[in-house]
């Protein structure tokens, strides 16, 4: 078998002894390639005279009864409830659970992202740690505000919205933040709920604010935010509790700003 | 393997004693395959512990057409001895192969073995046993 490729010798010599069909296309091109020398009919001859007389062995009347039933060495077949139960599988399943369930959050985060969420969450950080005493004290309703921060801070368009601007207010302060710019940030009576204003991000090539339409939600650390963007400055309306508690307010017909 | 009925028989009980208790605790042996490499790691193991052949290099000399002539003289006994004296994995390889049982893909799965480490081992086993058969049956070669 000299003649023969490489490959193909290295599979003519593991050829199978008996006229049994060759398990694979590589080893039927290799025992046809191998048939067309003198050396494979020798080998082959060899083989069977080796493999006649292994079967030959003779075999003790013990072991013979062993195998009365044959079916005994097929080995049993796992049912799927068994291989599904088996520790690798359910590791393997759970494991590809969570990255599904990661990734499915990643995805919905980027389906639900806006420009400024990154700031709005770091306002609701600060919603969450204000004390009552850090605000100015201020009785009015919310949407008269405008003037205020206008007259007082020269902060033009910070307009509560019409959904909002009918509540009690008990205190307001105004803040630098490094990422946010000038803050807004008013308390209001009802459900200690806060609410922030704060100039919306902006493109940096063209310098127009980055806006969005309607209504956003965030969530963090048990606060939740209701972010909405208008005239290049975003209104969050932050509340401790879960999206219901905000829900109604934005659910509410609101009048034109 | 062993090159001896009685510890053959020892490791065949053995190994069907194993697939009962596996059976027994909810985790049958998944295919046939399990038998014959559980059969073979015991086989290692009590070779193990006996005494060792010596391993030097064996002659060898290409397969002759009158091979066939020279094996029908043998016994089943003297090739099992034969086949029981090689190194590892020579030894399982031919074992394996001249049960006429498997196709390669399923001798590298038992043995662990890649493609060129089985055909190596069955072609030098073959040749080997070639020089021992001149050897030992000379009149049938010599013919």
């Amino acid at each position: 078998m000299k003649r023969l490729a490489r490959g193909l010798r290295t599979l003519a010599d593991c050829a199978p002894i008996a006229n049994a069909k060759a398990p694979d296309r590589r080893m039927r091109t290799a025992v046809s390639r191998a048939k067309r020398t003198e050396d494979f009919a020798a080998q082959q001859s060899f083989d069977r005279a080796v493999a006649k007389l292994v079967q030959a062995t003779p075999v003790s009347s013990e072991i013979q009864e062993w195998f009365a039933n044959e079916r005994m060495a097929e080995g049993a077949k796992r049912s799927w409830k068994k291989t599904a139960l088996h520790p690798a599988i359910l590791a393997i399943g759970i494991a590809l659970a969570v990255i599904a369930v990661v990734a499915w959050i990643k995805f919905d985060e980027q389906m639900h992202a806006f420009p400024g969420m990154a700031t709005a969450k770091k306002l609701l950080n600060v919603a969450a740690m204000t004390r009552p005493s850090e605000f100015e004290p201020m009785q009015t309703e919310a949407g008269t505000l405008n003037d205020l921060f206008f007259m007082k801070y020269r902060l033009e368009h910070y307009d509560v919205p019409p959904e909002f601007a009918q509540q009690r207010t008990i205190g307001v302060r105004v803040f630098d933040d490094d990422e946010a710019g000038q803050v807004a940030q008013i308390s209001l009576a009802e459900k200690r709920m806060q609410l922030f204003l704060f100039p919306a991000r902006r493109d940096s090539k063209s310098g127009k604010p980055d806006e969005f339409e309607g209504w956003r939600y965030i969530e963090q650390e048990g606060w939740t935010g209701a972010v909405q963007a208008h005239k290049g400055v975003l209104f969050m309306a932050a509340v401790r509790g879960p999206k219901k508690d905000l829900a109604p307010y934005l659910a509410t017909k609101p009048q034109s700003r | 393997m062993t090159g001896e009925a009685s510890k053959a028989q020892d490791i065949f009980q053995d190994t069907v004693r194993e697939a009962a208790f596996l059976a027994a605790n909810g985790e049958p042996p998944a295919d046939r395959y399990w038998f014959f490499r559980e059969a073979r790691w015991r086989c290692l193991d009590v070779i193990a512990r006996g005494v060792q052949p010596e391993h030097g290099a064996n002659e060898s000399t290409e397969v002759s057409p009158r091979a066939p002539e020279q094996i029908e003289q043998l016994e089943p006994e003297q090739l099992a001895i034969w086949i029981s004296a090689a190194p590892e994995p020579q030894r399982s390889a031919l074992a394996l192969y001249y049960l006429d049982e498997f196709n390669y893909r399923e001798m590298m799965s038992v043995l662990g073995l890649k493609l060129t480490e089985l055909s190596r081992a069955i072609a030098s086993g073959r040749r080997e046993f070639q020089a021992w058969l001149n050897a030992t049956v000379p009149a049938a070669a010599s013919e």
